[in-house]
């Protein structure tokens, strides 16, 4: 039987008020009683529930294609649902297929992101009587070293710290490239490499040698000619992969260890017990690590709903964080066991929020926390753990978002996701899995409009995606909000004139957030402890 | 062994093909069924991992896409069980009669998709912006009000008079009387 056009524009209400999430419990009761008696009013339904989705489809494509492809819309859907499906396929495989070595993937999330015009890759943190071959290939103590960069060190030591955590001291007369956080070249000269468990995977080449780290300490030296490298391990092992020679199969060596290699093939060392003997003496650098002030909150002790901050060099005054939407009766169950004592508990309504306007400011911060985040944890729960906005119009209205990925078409979904006004960044770890994790973000806003937004995420103290620029044609609006700004907001999503409906559902647990870019050691130190480590905090920010 | 590894190379690459082709056929299927955006993601991918699993038991030749909704709907009835606050709108009498009708409309909204491409194509470029800003990932229609100029009430309006005019159009082309 049809449906009068009364009846089709009553349905037809009904459905917008459900696309629309506003359907109140009178519409739901007319709407339940039309579908459960009519055939009519159902093939109705379903075309309007159709129409709906397919528009998602539509829509989702026309953001992720180039603005001309816009001609077919019809021609569009292949290509784009093949794509998606690839991602779906992704997953799909992260499920079965969990084989993935440490080896192999820190490259290939490197690989995956498109790298900006400025990528920030390590940075110089200590030197000893240091002195470059020229200004061009210098670099200035603390500063960032972009990828690409080439180091000519004349003669002293440069202390070389990766974003991955991989420490290099390099020994002048030598010759480096960055080639990623990941990676690097000696062309020649005297290194040594330290590497963390964290950045296990870590490669140092050359044209006679690649020498992939598996969480060790190791020596290496190319001579002025190109003719030999020498690799010498000090601790732990390496993945030694000759580039020359007729056997060029990967050789493992283990402490204490070691090899030559050139044209005429892989050799022993002559005089490897002196070479030990020297290369284990350390060096006393100068370091220039910066003072750290930060704020943070425990969780472990509420006063009400609030949450008293602890601060260290910061100038302001500490920052209650208050807890919001939330019921009387409701906090018992806001705030249970956590990493470390005890930890806040997002039911998915709740959100909290302190004030901090040196959050706003156009400088470096590292916000960390631990996040437990449900399995069962819904795509409309992914926005965000920690949420606030810039005073920037860099940043424009966007304000900076760390959650965790909802978007199929820009990455695996459930993995940790930064936004911020003009890119976002994307991890790798599977966040949605019931377990504590150590969240990490370092963002660097860059001295000017012009500059570079350096972010950098860390997930369980390993580097895990940095930021990339949104997709071409992502608004990026000037108007800047002042009903967000100045305030850390956490378990919500926030729009320019407030906090959105979405709200994060998991746990947080020993939130700091510290006024420069912390190193990666830092992190992973802070990870283990619970605390910076003390001579930081003894030198504060006045 | 080597035809063991060749038959599971040619069974990912018929699965690929599968999903490819399908997939927003799924989609829809859910979405009809639990009407929440995101909701219906979730149990999409759910869903996709479960077909990933299974897809050993899929007889060739036969239905695809209703064998796939046949595992999304019970995937959304083991959500319904797993969930205190159920994911799932209406009660489970109507799912089963609402799946009942939409089992029977794939072929129909497969073209009903095809036709939305070009009613699209017929809008006022201000309101196809509204209509796909409204739908982007990660968008709304705040988002849309926003770019678009209008108040939210004002976008809400329009939204709800947008999908009547292309909800007509669909079904004009299809019943080939062209579009309006």
């Amino acid at each position: 039987m049809n449906l009068a056009d009364k009846e089709i524009l009553e349905l037809n209400e009904l459905c917008n008020a459900l696309v629309e999430g506003m359907l109140n419990e009178t519409q739901k009761a007319q709407l339940s009683h039309w579908l459960a008696t009519s055939e009519a009013a159902r093939q109705f339904y379903v075309r309007a529930m159709g129409l709906s989705a397919s528009l998602f489809s539509y829509a989702g494509e026309m953001q992720t294609e180039e603005p001309e492809a816009a001609v077919s819309f019809a021609k569009i859907i292949h290509v784009g649902w093949w794509w998606k499906w690839w991602k779906f396929g992704a997953l799909a495989a992260a499920a079965s297929i969990v084989l993935v070595s440490w080896i192999e993937w820190p490259r290939q999330n490197i690989i995956s992101a498109a790298a900006p015009v400025d990528e920030f890759v390590a940075q110089l943190t200590g030197s000893k009587e240091c002195q470059w071959v020229d200004h061009s290939s210098s670099a200035q103590p603390g500063g960032r070293l972009r990828k690409g960069q080439k180091l000519e060190l004349a003669k002293g030591f440069a202390e070389i710290t990766f974003d991955s955590g991989a420490q290099i001291v390099l020994q002048g007369p030598a010759s480096l490239d960055v080639k990623s956080a990941w990676a690097a070249t000696l062309n020649r000269g005297t290194l040594k490499a330290s590497v963390p468990p964290e950045a296990i995977g870590f490669t140092i080449s050359n044209p006679k040698v690649e020498v992939v780290d598996l969480g060790t300490e190791f020596t290496m030296f190319a001579d002025a000619i190109g003719a030999a490298t020498e690799v010498l391990v000090l601790k732990g092992e390496v993945e030694a992969q000759p580039n020359t020679g007729d056997d060029q199969q990967p050789i493992l060596l283990h402490e204490k260890e070691s090899r030559r290699f050139a044209a005429s093939g892989v050799s022993s060392i002559n005089n490897s017990e002196q070479k030990f003997a020297r290369f284990t003496q350390s060096v006393s650098l100068d370091h220039f690590i910066p003072p750290t002030a930060y704020m943070h909150w425990s969780f472990d002790e509420a006063d009400g709903d609030i949450f008293k901050a602890d601060t260290c060099g910061t100038p302001f005054d500490a920052a209650d964080l208050r807890l919001e939407n939330i019921s009387p009766s409701g906090f018992a169950t806001a705030h249970g066991p956590g990493r470390w004592e005890h930890a806040l508990q997002f039911d998915g309504h709740l959100f909290a929020k302190a004030a901090f306007p040196d959050i706003s400011g156009n400088t470096p911060h590292t916000v960390v926390f631990w996040v437990k985040v449900p399995k069962d944890a819904n795509l409309s729960n992914a926005y965000a753990m920690i949420a606030w906005s810039m005073n920037s119009k860099k940043f424009g209205s966007h304000p900076i978002h760390i959650g965790w990925n909802r978007n199929p078409n820009e990455g695996t979904v459930g993995v940790l996701r930064t936004d911020y006004g003009g890119g976002f960044a994307l991890g790798s770890t599977l966040l949605r899995d019931g377990r504590w994790h150590h969240i990490s973000v370092v963002l660097i806003p860059g001295e000017d409009a012009k500059s570079f937004v350096e972010v950098k995420q860390y997930v369980d103290g390993r580097f895990e995606g940095e930021g990339k620029s949104s997709p071409p044609g992502s608004d990026i609006f000037t108007k800047l909000s002042s009903a967000t700004s100045g305030t850390v907001w956490l378990g919500c999503r926030l729009g320019i004139d407030g906090v959105r409906q979405e709200r994060f559902r998991g746990e947080m647990d020993e939130l700091f957030i510290a006024d420069r870019a912390l190193e990666p050691l830092e992190i992973v130190q802070l990870m283990k402890d619970n605390q910076l480590p003390q001579s930081e905090l003894a030198a504060v920010k006045k | 062994m080597k035809n063991d590894s060749q038959n599971e190379t040619e069974s990912r690459k018929r699965l690929m093909l599968l999903i490819t082709r399908h997939q927003r056929q799924i989609f829809g299927y859910i979405y009809a069924l639990v009407p929440n955006r995101y909701d219906a993601e979730d149990l999409l991918q759910e869903t996709s991992l479960v077909i990933c699993e299974k897809f050993n038991e899929f007889e060739e030749g036969t239905d695809f896409v209703a064998w796939a909704c046949q595992i999304a709907y019970w995937r959304i009835r083991y959500s319904r069980q797993k969930f205190a606050r159920s994911k799932v709108v209406f009660n489970q009498e109507i799912v089963d009669a609402v799946a009942q009708t939409a089992g029977t409309m794939t072929s129909e909204l497969d073209r009903r998709h095809e036709a939305l491409g070009n009613c699209l194509q017929k809008l006022h470029p201000r309101d196809r912006e509204l209509v796909l800003t409204r739908y982007e990932p990660g968008s709304g229609v705040e988002e849309a009000a926003r770019r678009s100029g209008r108040t939210l009430q004002t976008a809400y309006k329009a939204l709800a008079r947008l999908r009547k005019l292309l909800l007509d159009c669909v079904s004009n082309q299809l019943a080939g009387r062209g579009a309006t």
